[in-house]
């Protein structure tokens, strides 16, 4: 149905959403207002009773936790001496730390790098996938979902030796007859090596999402689309993409947090190396709390609240700037 | 009935408790269920040999009495530091643990470590070697009983490679010059000339001795109250770094850390920097390559073989100060690390001799062993390298981090050399400002 088309369209067996409270209480009979609320109450009751558990868990594993954390960063915390009050004084060298900027500078680079990877490369390959033949497609699924189930640590060890002076990479460099990269090594080459993997370990869930999300798009869509002369491109980014909305903006916003906390890619690679190229802010705040001083253990608390405050604020700008709406469909 | 069943249910829930926990609180200290005091004694992985020789002698320091229990439990070194700290928060740190010669000092500030005078007797501190009682003492308190001591910098080297490249293996590198010399002759093919620190966490540690060696101290004034790394006599030692860094003559993505002698032992690299326990790691696992290996002082900035090139590291044992059992814990620490010398003596033998006794009973025990007098590697290193030696600074380590920080930026082109200094000077200080550091040092 073109923009321009005014005729009404009727649909016999949509019943209103919201009909008339009035118009119900007649149909049913009028009724008490007490018995009206009474069972408003009821349902009420009912539905606080079903959250309960989880708001009592949260409240025990979460909202208690993050206020006693809040609380303890104002003291400088030894386990052999009395807690000494130092009020916001941890926030100021955190927040004054150049370490601590840099290694939120990594992790966002780092997030860019992986996150707009994995979707571009899922939405190709999930609409790849669908053009598949079932059986062809579920070998394709099931190819594409293995790294999702191989750990991470494997992962880190695999391409480390990948990334060796004689290592596949450096073959390849070879082919062109350039001198070997030290990948790891170098501050240029170190995080774009280590998002390498970080797409490879993503990218299947990210596909098997995404293909769930396009097989929801009506096919009529497409049909229709096909009948106008679309091509692949305009399909993509005229139904496929706008179809997607929720389900990019879901793997927009755990992508991210998931990439900003990368760990252990790092970790294992290269310890955050070199000179600090690759060190994302939990393997910086991780490096805090091994030292052995009271200072360090006040110092990777006090990181942890104002990582959990940035992270909580890029959400929030991807949910502003990407705004959810309900299913075309719906 | 169902006041019988609540008798019955608390009766199991008691009886429960005891039989897991299988141990009693008796003024203090836990015990099990004979009166039998239980020791907790962490110690943290090494190598294979020296977790055989900690369970042999707990084992038999258990059979040898009956007052006390020790419960040995071995902690990987990468998660030391955080299962300590989360012991520690728990009220449930070990009694004993292993503690490096660094970690004292800013254990006893926190008020980590007991005082161990009047805990052991007198006679097993006389029997510690003068230049190390200063390693676990502070305001002349003894908080740890030191166990061995291991230079952290000792250079080794293929002679086989040295002479095919038309080098003198009987007359080894003597200056940092001669050692690039050495290095871009033995960089050949595959084989790099050498393998040193590259990344900042080994840096920050492993260069100590080159940091004597370049200016005679360490880049914090004693008092703690300045940093220092901008002396224009740290220079020539991020030169030495950033030359074998830039111009291949060592490995550029290193597979393991410092401390491990596998790319040496694996025929990677034609020389070595590494500590005494590198000896110890090729004749286990590496002893094709003994013949063909010398070892020797690492080279001086100025060929003065008097001149500090090495740290002394090493591990002590220390009781917690808030053991409920600390005597219990100081009697397994004067049996197994100052009683027998024969005990201690076993266990340098097992190390191949890579490691060395802090206690004269023990050097005078090792003396008749043919072995250990007949070591050439040995002889070496305890004749040329640890009597130059110093301790281990005992500042936190965030100070020497950050001069590896900048060295390992000098050596990977992200800053020159001034720059990189004036970064450590600045990192310093505010480790100083931060931690309140100024006038802190015990030692000075």
């Amino acid at each position: 149905m073109s923009a321009t088309d005014t005729t009404p369209v009727t649909l016999p067996t949509a019943a209103p959403a919201v009909p008339p409270p009035a118009g119900r209480a007649r149909r049913r009979g009028a009724k008490d207002p007490k018995q009206t609320t009474a069972r408003h109450l009821r349902s009420n009751r009912t539905a606080y009773l079903m959250i309960a558990p989880m708001v009592i868990l949260l409240a025990i594993f979460v909202i208690w936790p993050l206020g006693y954390a809040f609380y303890l960063s104002l003291f400088e915390i030894s386990f052999y001496q009395d807690a000494k009050f130092v009020g916001l004084q941890f926030y100021t060298y955190v927040l004054t730390d150049p370490s601590f900027w840099h290694s939120l500078g990594v992790g966002l680079r780092y997030a860019l790098m992986v996150v707009p990877t994995i979707l571009v490369l899922a939405l190709l390959l999930a609409s790849f996938i669908k053009t598949l033949s079932k059986r062809a497609a579920a070998i394709m699924k099931t190819t594409i979902y293995v790294p999702a189930v191989v750990s991470s640590v494997l992962t880190s060890v695999i391409f480390l030796f990948i990334y060796q002076d004689e290592g596949v990479a450096n073959w390849f460099v070879g082919l062109v007859h350039a001198r070997p990269i030290a990948w790891l090594n170098t501050d240029a080459t170190a995080l774009p090596s280590i998002a390498v993997p970080g797409v490879w370990l993503g990218f299947g869930v990210s596909t098997l999402i995404m293909l769930a999300g396009i097989l929801d798009i009506p096919e009529s869509y497409y049909e229709s689309a096909l009948l106008d002369g679309a091509n692949f491109r305009q399909r993509t980014w005229y139904i496929t993409i706008p179809g997607l909305k929720n389900v990019l903006l879901y793997l927009l916003v755990t992508g991210f947090t998931l990439a900003l906390q990368e760990f252990q890619l790092p970790l294992i690679m290269t310890g955050g190396g070199p000179v600090d190229a690759t060190n994302t802010p939990n393997l910086y705040i991780f490096n805090s709390f091994r030292d052995a001083t009271p200072f360090a253990t006040s110092y990777s608390l006090t990181a942890s609240l104002l990582l959990f405050l940035v992270l909580g604020a890029i959400s929030l700008v991807i949910f502003r700037a990407v705004s959810s709406q309900k299913s075309a469909d719906s | 009935m169902r006041h019988r069943r609540l008798t019955i249910l608390a009766a199991a829930i008691v009886a429960a408790s005891l039989g897991t926990a299988g141990c009693s609180s008796s003024g203090g200290a836990a015990t099990n269920a004979n009166g039998t005091v239980i020791v907790t004694f962490w110690q943290q992985k090494f190598e294979d040999y020296q977790q055989k020789w900690f369970k042999e002698n707990v084992d038999k320091f258990n059979a040898s009495q009956t007052k006390v229990k020790v419960n040995y439990l071995v902690v990987p070194a990468d998660t030391w530091a955080q299962k300590l700290k989360a012991a520690q928060a728990a009220g449930t740190q070990p009694d004993v643990a292993t503690t490096n010669y660094g970690g004292i000092g800013s254990g006893v500030a926190s008020g980590q470590f007991a005082a161990l005078d009047g805990l052991m007797p007198p006679a097993a501190f006389t029997d510690v070697k003068d230049n190390v009682k200063s390693f676990v003492t502070i305001k002349d308190k003894h908080y740890a009983y030191p166990m061995l001591v291991e230079p952290s910098t000792v250079l080794y080297y293929r002679t086989d490679l040295a002479k095919a490249a038309g080098l003198d293996p009987t007359n080894p590198p003597k200056t940092w010059d001669d050692l690039v010399t050495w290095a871009t002759k033995l960089t050949a093919g595959k084989v790099k000339g050498m393998t040193i620190a590259s990344v900042a966490a080994d840096l920050g540690w492993s260069s100590w001795g080159l940091q004597y060696n370049a200016c005679g101290r360490l880049p914090l004034s004693t008092d703690w109250s300045k940093a220092q790394a901008t002396d224009p006599c740290y220079t020539k030692l991020f030169t030495l770094y950033q030359t074998l860094f830039q111009k291949g003559l060592m490995p550029t993505t290193p597979k393991v850390g410092y401390a491990d002698a596998s790319p040496y032992g694996q025929g990677e690299v034609a020389m070595m920097a590494d500590g005494s326990w590198a000896i110890g790691q090729l004749k286990t696992s590496f002893p094709a390559m003994i013949a063909k290996t010398a070892v020797a002082p690492f080279p001086s900035i100025d060929g003065d073989p008097s001149r500090t090139t090495a740290t002394l590291g090493g591990w002590s044992l220390t009781v917690d100060s808030k053991s409920k059992a600390k005597q219990q814990a100081a009697d397994f620490i004067s049996y197994l690390l100052a009683g027998d010398p024969a005990t201690m003596a076993g266990f340098f033998k097992l190390s191949g001799f890579s490691k060395f006794t802090v206690r004269t009973s023990v050097d005078q025990a090792l003396s008749t062993d043919k072995d250990a007098t007949s070591d050439p590697f040995m002889k070496i290193v305890a004749d040329k390298i640890v009597p130059n030696g110093k301790a281990e600074p005992s500042y936190p380590f965030d100070v020497s981090l950050a001069f590896g920080t900048a060295i390992e930026s000098a050596m990977k082109g992200k800053a020159d050399v001034a720059t990189a200094q004036q970064s450590a000077n600045t990192a310093i200080d505010r480790v100083i400002q931060q931690q309140h550091l100024a006038g802190t040092n015990a030692g000075s």
